[in-house]
């Protein structure tokens, strides 16, 4: 049994809607009308114990949606599912003690005290014992090497701090299921890598299982074995980072050194398109089923020094994916 | 019970030291308070000056109707208010997801996070002018009297919470609510005199729409010696009933509660 386990999952908002305008507002005050918008549409999938998987999705494609239907705060409009064995909508006790929610965008944390009394606060809220919850806190204090920041009020931290702060906030009860929402959104690229660095190491010592959506692809590249990709509601890809790239990249990027004497005379054209060109060292953009071809022949054609052959970047990749599933949906 | 006990007891000392950073505030209010006080009695002597008594209530007696709306406003203002416009915020900026994730009863814990502290200010002023006001009934408060004041105050205050709860779960489908915090004080003003000088109309809105007059008129009747077992045990049934109905409210507005987008 899987410890996720998610089945032709649904939700449908009713949105008002109305023209622009004086007039339109006015007769929506008497009959206002809504349209009913698939924020998930169907999506299934299932997630063991200890994974740590990535939801990625341009803005509005339903992942906090998913995330908080999981997490129990909406009822699905359809399908079904099951978070440790629970049905997350009815927020049973013994569900709720198990996981924990971060959303990069809200804070929990009391603003005019001192992170140690909203974790105090934790503490009761959760029913946590005394001693057990002294060592854990410690424990995540050192971790994250915030030991001179607790005793400041949060609104004295600065973003990064307080989202270190959150994170320690909304682990010290140490969850099983952590549902992360853009938790290092708007953070400097060393507060991200300690962000991410600690969820990794959380989930090495509880194998705790995570689900994290976040804009940096380097989250989800550091983090995560497995991706979920939803566009529109709707389940695109389920599975490793590099087979994303395998299936969805339509070109690989080759890289050459040639010695600097012959490198200016070549007609690159004739190869690929050139991305970038630094001295006798060029990057070209090959359709991936020529990747083979072209590279036999330039070792065939050129003096080559030095040749390798990369898969685009991972964002290069989503972007494609998305715009596949636009497509496709427009289709549909 | 034990959980909600310790997680109020927490809230409230939590509360504290959050008001504690403010020391302004605390003469702030005062001063409020003070400035209320006097209106209320410039109020009470100008009416007095007239005449002896107003529908039958004297002039001691109007001044304990003053003293308990003093306390209960108070109060509300100190507990009730300052949870239910957090609750308003929560939801309007998507922060009520927090409370909802975590395991304890949803509607306990949206109404224990918040205290105002200053306000208890004006309970103590409530509390002094209740004294003087007894002092010149020169009744003689038993035992019975006391308890019958306290349960009056207790039922009154359970209505009013209940009441504020069920006007705030609105706010799941209408997401600004803040002009109703001034609607209400509006309507406790009306408070500040017994509600049976009112016409009909009137008595019957502060007592079924907006229980003013349990909150105030009738913990006061209780004082006066006028309160009689039957409106006691209506209070009672009144409170328990309200309750429920706030309660089921709350949880069919969480059935319908969308949240804040991303």
């Amino acid at each position: 049994m899987p410890l996720i386990h998610v089945a032709q999952l649904c939700k449908t908002y009713q949105v008002p809607e109305r023209e622009a305008g004086l007039g339109a507002a006015l007769r929506s005050l008497v009959r206002r009308k809504t349209r009913a918008v698939k924020a998930v549409d169907a999506i299934s999938f299932d997630i063991d114990a200890g994974e740590v998987v990535g939801f990625l999705g341009p803005n509005g494609a339903g992942k906090t949606t998913t995330l908080k239907m999981l997490s129990g705060l909406l009822h699905p409009t359809g399908g079904a599912a099951s978070v440790l064995g629970f049905q997350p909508q009815r927020r049973e006790a013994a569900f709720l003690r198990q996981i924990t929610l971060v959303m990069g965008n809200r804070n929990q944390l009391q603003w005019d005290i001192p992170a140690l009394d909203s974790f105090e606060l934790n503490r009761t809220i959760y029913a946590l014992p005394a001693a057990e919850f002294r060592r854990t806190r410690d424990e995540y204090i050192a971790l994250m090497e915030v030991g001179d920041l607790v005793r400041k009020p949060v609104r004295n931290l600065s973003l990064g701090e307080r989202m270190k702060m959150e994170l320690i906030g909304a682990l010290l009860h140490r969850p099983q299921v952590l549902f992360l929402d853009e938790p290092t959104l708007g953070l400097d690229v060393t507060m991200q890598r300690r962000l991410r660095a600690f969820v990794a190491e959380y989930n090495r010592r509880t194998g705790a299982t995570v689900l994290l959506t976040s804009h940096y692809m380097a989250d989800v590249e550091a983090l995560c074995k497995r991706v979920l990709v939803i566009h529109h509601g709707r389940l695109l890809y389920d599975g490793g980072l590099s087979g994303l790239a395998e299936r969805f990249a339509a070109y690989k990027t080759i890289g050459v050194t040639l010695d600097a004497d012959t490198a200016g005379a070549v007609a690159w054209d004739a190869y690929g398109e050139v991305v970038e060109r630094d001295g006798a060292h060029v990057r070209l953009r090959v359709p991936k089923a020529e990747t083979a071809r072209m590279t036999a022949q330039l070792l065939a054609d050129q003096p080559v020094i030095d040749l390798t052959v990369e898969d685009p970047p991972i964002e290069d990749v989503i972007e494609r994916v998305f715009a596949a599933g636009t497509a496709e949906a427009s289709h549909a | 019970m034990l959980h909600i006990a310790r997680l109020t007891w927490n809230f409230f000392r939590i509360g504290i030291l959050n008001e504690l950073q403010y020391r302004a505030n605390f003469f702030i209010q005062l001063l409020q308070s003070l400035i209320a006080l006097a209106v209320g009695l410039v109020g009470l002597s100008l009416v007095f000056s007239h005449t002896t008594a107003l529908g039958g209530w004297s002039r001691p007696e109007l001044l304990a109707v003053m003293g308990v709306h003093l306390m209960m406003g108070g109060l509300i203002r100190m507990t009730i208010q300052p949870n239910m416009q957090r609750l308003m915020g929560d939801v309007r900026e998507g922060t009520l997801d927090y409370a909802l994730t975590k395991p304890a009863d949803s509607q306990a814990l949206v109404s224990v996070r918040q205290i105002q502290l200053w306000q208890g200010v004006d309970v103590l002023m409530g509390l002094g002018v209740l004294a003087v006001a007894t002092l010149q009934l020169q009744a003689v408060l038993s035992i019975r009297v006391a308890l019958a004041f306290v349960a009056a105050l207790l039922c009154g205050g359970l209505m009013v919470y209940a009441f504020w709860l069920i006007l705030t779960t609105g706010a799941f489908w209408v997401i600004r609510m803040e002009h109703i915090v001034e609607l209400f004080d509006g309507v406790y003003a009306a408070g500040r005199y017994p509600v049976s000088l009112y016409p009909d109309w009137l008595r019957t809105g502060l007592t079924f729409l907006v229980p003013v007059a349990f909150a105030v008129t009738v913990p006061a009747e209780a004082i006066t010696g006028r309160l009689t077992s039957t409106t006691l045990l209506q209070a009672f049934g009144l409170a328990l009933a309200l309750l429920a109905v706030a309660r089921w409210f709350w949880f069919f507005g969480l059935r319908h509660y969308a949240g804040a987008s991303a």
